[in-house]
């Protein structure tokens, strides 16, 4: 009995010690050498001043600062290489992994369940792409796996000290992550919903109190912003979402990032969700357990509801955003293949595995994968071509942050719209009467101009038709999905030669 | 026994299902764009049908209180009726013996045997158990009215007020008579019903898929309509007041659904029902695909009958919520052709490219998603988790029965009481599920012709993806029908090992 008991822990602790490794791996090896990204970029130009500064720079930003002061910390530590600030991120995946499997099992009982969830989790392309990016999201991630970890031990134990965890993971969650309120929000709902299923008594109060303490200690960062005035700019401009991004988002918490192919075949397969719905109903199998309620409410209300707020107050439904979500979602797809019989459960499980990890692949392999920002071949294009007498024209002027990090070339970098990113303020708004003056101001006394096109912010277009109906274009060379390089000859007069 | 716990679900939830069919219904109908118009105008029809059964199953589970007298002195003399028509000796008296068991001072029980006027070769083995269990058999010369008549004759020839119903397989347990009885000290109750539990439920795919189905109607539906006193009655395990029932002209000869047309004519005169949820006798589901298809002929037939002939919604003298549980119960039929529109709509895709709506799947799927799931989720809540994907395949999968039975109301056409047999009925009956292997065919050739058309595009997809689902429905009930030949093809070859051991062992 204690021999079984044994192998089973050893079998468990080797399996997760084997998803470590594979995520480890992956975040060390391809995802960690890719290129810079350009909210890394900012994360790394953010950091890598004093603390109050990066605090100013924080504050101009959409986000809030845990995150970034342990990266400046962290790079003070172990270097200031964008390969080593990933590490961190590498962490916190890890972290997520590793808590999934304890809050699934915990939650659910059940040592299976806690390990698909992890397993999912860990050949998640969505995941690991965050597991190596310079960002709080796999960050943001793991505070809310090891939040809802006390919230369900509230659920099922009595004590107040339950509520003192809870309260000190919701402040550090929403110092890593606005949309961390999402989760507190979700888990109100939750007590309201499954009030009679908590152990303990006045759930109900004590999560107004521990969530009004949660509010309290955020008030002096809104301060702070709010005294210095940012009613920032510098965030890329959102497009208000559709239904599809809604899918997109779930799509790609599961299957990561895909060519727009790809997505559509993907999601247009909805309607087997219903199937899966069916397969549900058995009869063998009773009660649905007040935790597999609260993980499908995790998984759903962040998602929904940042829907609904985006489409009727202000856009800001963006899936890294959500990555709060995904946990849930994976701990529920575990837990509800227990309530198929038991040959449907295997059948879907590995279809499931299969179509995640093929898609895994395609996700490194493909260079069409949306969200490669290949700024590293870019710059070293431009490194190789542009010479002194050329310029390089970043369009939207917040991408100089990655152009920036690599280039090491000897042509003028600038923007269009012009932007003095030392003075404070926002990042110029695009104006069509003054680009013929910007473009002039730019471009006007070298031989060739440079247009470095990524993230559009709805004017990308535009600039490019102004280039090529007054100028010569002469190459064009695309490094990953809408990033583009257009070389254009803009003077014809010989370079004027200085002899020694 | 899980199907009938109590199980009070959330008004909140209950409410949420009716908001939500609201909603889907509204942007199908009013703020979807319109794509073919047939194919929309049918597509409406469909979704009328969806938030009727919505509306009438939130009517039936939506928790009411109701108080109900109950004497457990009250021992009235009662007449048990066990009605035969043909059925194996073996179970009709393993079925006298455990009526005699019953624990009650006061009945006498009968053997109603339709063997005889039913031509059936064994008609005489009932006369023969009445008289080795000392009981009495009421053998009919005269046909006519089937079930109903049978009870009839009896009711006419017996003089005790009240009078319990047995199908010849369905064993009572010795506590009915106390568990029922008592309720008619209530001067105004008619009848009172008692679950209908398979004991074989477990035997083969066909009983338990037909057992799976029956746990809804029994558990949180029967439960529910009792709150209303709209209990319906269901041919066997039930008690009945002579006076209620002479007052209805005793048992209804004109539908073959007796039981149920009977019950509403009762309730006209309003006289009260009960429903006991307590399993008080066990039968036998029928094991075969081509009994289980019978059945489901009868009742549906009886139904549609009851709906087209003695529409609920005019009856005078029934109360609201009867007439909308009759209707909810009767259109239930109507599923068949609903089910029908709903499977053919991909095809109409597939090979002509029509769509009764020209939006976005992914809007569509943004409020059809959380309809469904949460029908689904009420579904297993108020069923207590009985309801299977089973049931559900067995109930799409019947839909050409409801169609063919639909279509034998429309034409009028005559129909047999065809009483579901006992006894497996062995054989293939592949051919009755031919539909639906068509229907799997042609979404092959549609997918094949769709794809050389315009390749793997996004509406494509979702129409792949739905009729998949109804495939993979369809599949179990498929299943079911080639039961009997698999089952066959095992005795065969288990036969012929054994001749061949036998050779071996004769040429050694």
């Amino acid at each position: 009995m204690i021999k079984n008991k044994l192998f089973r822990s050893f079998v468990t602790y080797g399996l997760l010690a084997l998803m470590v490794g594979f995520a480890v791996f992956f975040g060390l090896t391809v995802f960690g050498h890719t290129s810079l990204r350009l909210d890394e970029a900012q994360s790394l130009f953010q950091t890598q001043r004093d603390i109050p500064g990066m605090l100013n720079l924080v504050a101009q930003d959409v986000h809030v600062p845990l995150y970034h002061t342990l990266l400046h910390f962290w790079q003070l530590l172990f270097g200031h290489d964008i390969y080593v600030a990933r590490i961190m991120s590498l962490l916190f995946f890890v972290g997520t992994i590793i808590m999934t499997y304890v809050l699934a099992t915990y939650a659910l009982g059940r040592r299976s369940i806690g390990l698909f969830a992890a397993f999912l989790v860990t050949i998640s392309p969505f995941m690991n792409w965050y597991g190596s990016e310079a960002r709080m999201y796999t960050m943001l991630a793991f505070m809310s796996v090891l939040h809802v970890y006390f919230f369900v031990r509230i659920l099922k134990q009595q004590g107040s000290g339950r509520w003192a965890l809870w309260t000190i993971t919701a402040i550090l969650g929403v110092y890593t992550h606005y949309f961390f309120i999402f989760v507190l929000l979700t888990e109100l709902l939750a007590v309201i919903l499954l009030r009679k299923h908590f152990r303990g008594e006045h759930a109900l109060r004590n999560i107004i109190i521990s969530g009004a303490l949660t509010a309290a200690s955020l008030l002096p960062w809104i301060f702070y912003v709010y005294r210095l005035g940012f009613a920032s700019n510098t965030q890329p401009a959102l497009a208000e979402p559709s239904a599809g991004d809604l899918f997109d988002t779930y799509a790609q918490f599961i299957f990561g990032f895909q060519v727009p192919g790809v997505n559509t075949l993907i999601v247009s397969l909805w309607p087997i969700v219903v199937l899966l719905a069916f397969f549900a109903l058995q009869r063998t199998k009773k009660v649905i357990p007040p935790e597999a309620t609260l993980f499908v409410l995790l998984a759903v209300v962040p998602v929904v509801g940042a829907f609904i707020i985006s489409v009727t107050i202000k856009p800001f439904f963006l899936s890294r955003y959500l990555i709060v979500a995904l946990p849930p979602l994976f701990i529920f797809i575990a837990w509800l293949l227990t309530r198929y019989r038991r040959w449907i459960a295997r059948t879907v499980g590995i279809v499931l595995v299969v179509a995640v990890a093929f898609l895994f692949v395609i996700q490194i392999a493909s260079p069409n994968t949306p969200v490669k920002e290949d700024y590293q071949q870019a710059v070293q294009y431009l490194d190789e071509n542009a010479g002194p007498s050329d310029v390089v024209v970043l369009s939207a002027p917040f991408t100089i942050y990655p152009v920036e990090y690599y280039y090491k070339g000897t042509a003028k970098l600038t923007t269009q719209p012009i932007w003095d990113r030392f003075n404070q303020g926002s990042v110029p708004a695009y104006d069509p009467a003054k680009v013929e003056a910007e473009t002039k101001a730019n471009v006007g006394s070298y031989q060739h101009a440079f247009l470095l096109l990524s993230y559009d912010q709805g004017y990308n277009e535009k600039l490019k038709d102004y280039y090529d109906g007054h100028y010569e274009r002469v190459a064009m060379h695309t490094f990953s999905p809408k990033l583009v390089v257009y070389e254009y000859k803009i003077r014809y007069d010989p370079p004027v030669t200085v002899d020694e | 026994m899980e199907f009938l716990k109590s199980v009070q679900t959330s008004r909140f939830l209950l409410l949420l299902n009716i908001l939500l069919s609201i909603l889907y219904f509204v942007c199908v109908v009013a703020l979807f764009p319109i794509g073919n118009w047939p194919l929309f105008v049918l597509l409406v029809v469909s979704e009328v049908f969806h938030v009727w059964q919505v509306f009438g199953f939130i009517h039936t589970v939506w928790y009411r209180k109701r108080v109900k007298e109950f004497d457990a002195r009250f021992t009235p003399d009662v007449a048990v009726f066990i009605t035969v028509c043909g059925e194996p000796g073996d179970i009709i008296e393993s079925t006298v013996i455990a009526a005699k068991a019953m624990k009650y001072p006061n009945f006498s029980i009968y053997i109603l045997n339709d063997g005889k006027v039913a031509n059936r070769d064994n008609w005489h083995e009932a006369e023969e158990i009445a008289a080795r269990q000392g009981v009495t058999c009421i053998t009919r010369e005269t046909p006519g009215g089937a079930k109903a008549g049978n009870i009839n004759n009896a009711t006419k020839l017996t003089q005790e007020p009240y009078i319990v119903v047995f199908d010849a397989d369905h064993e009572p347990k010795p506590e009915f008579l106390q568990q029922t009885m008592g309720y008619f000290i209530d001067e105004k109750v008619a009848f009172v019903q008692s679950p209908q539990f398979y004991k074989n439920a477990d035997v083969n795919q066909v009983a338990g898929g037909s057992w799976e189905q029956q746990a809804l109607f029994f558990g949180p539906l029967l439960k529910g309509k009792d709150s209303i006193n709209a209990t319906f009655m269901c041919g066997t395990n039930m008690v009945l007041r002579r006076v209620a029932l002479d007052e209805a002209g005793g048992m209804s000869e004109k539908s073959i659904a007796e039981d149920f047309l009977t019950s509403l004519l009762i309730h006209e005169k309003k006289w009260k029902s009960v429903y006991v949820d307590k399993v008080l006798a066990e039968g036998l589901a029928p094991e075969d695909f081509l009994s289980y298809y019978k059945q489901q002929f009868r009742w549906a037939r009886g139904s549609l009958e009851l709906l087209f002939s003695y529409n609920p919604f005019f009856r005078r003298g029934l109360t609201w919520a009867q007439r909308i549980q009759y209707l909810s119960s009767s259109s239930y039929y109507l599923s068949g052709i609903i089910v029908l529109i709903n499977a053919l709509l991909p095809l109409t895709y597939f090979f002509f490219q029509l769509k009764p709506l020209t939006i976005n799947t992914m809007t569509l799927a943004l409020i059809f998603l959380p309809y469904i799931i949460v029908i689904l989720y009420t579904l297993q809540i108020t069923s207590n988790f009985t309801y299977t994907f089973r049931a559900l395949s067995f109930s799409l999968g019947s839909s050409t029965i409801y169609m063919k039975a639909l279509w034998a109301t429309i034409t009028r056409r005559q129909n047999a009481f065809a009483v579901t047999s006992k006894k497996k009925v062995s054989g293939n009956h592949g051919k009755l599920v031919l539909p639906h292997l068509v229907y799997i065919g042609l979404v092959v050739a549609g997918v094949a012709w769709g794809v050389f058309r315009e390749g793997w595009s996004a509406s494509m997809l979702s129409n792949i993806a739905w009729a998949i689902i109804y495939i993979a429905a369809f599949l179990p009930f498929i299943s079911a029908a080639f039961e009997g030949s698999r089952e066959e093809s095992k005795r065969k070859k288990v036969g012929k090992n054994k001749d061949n051991v036998t050779q071996v062992e004769a040429t050694a």
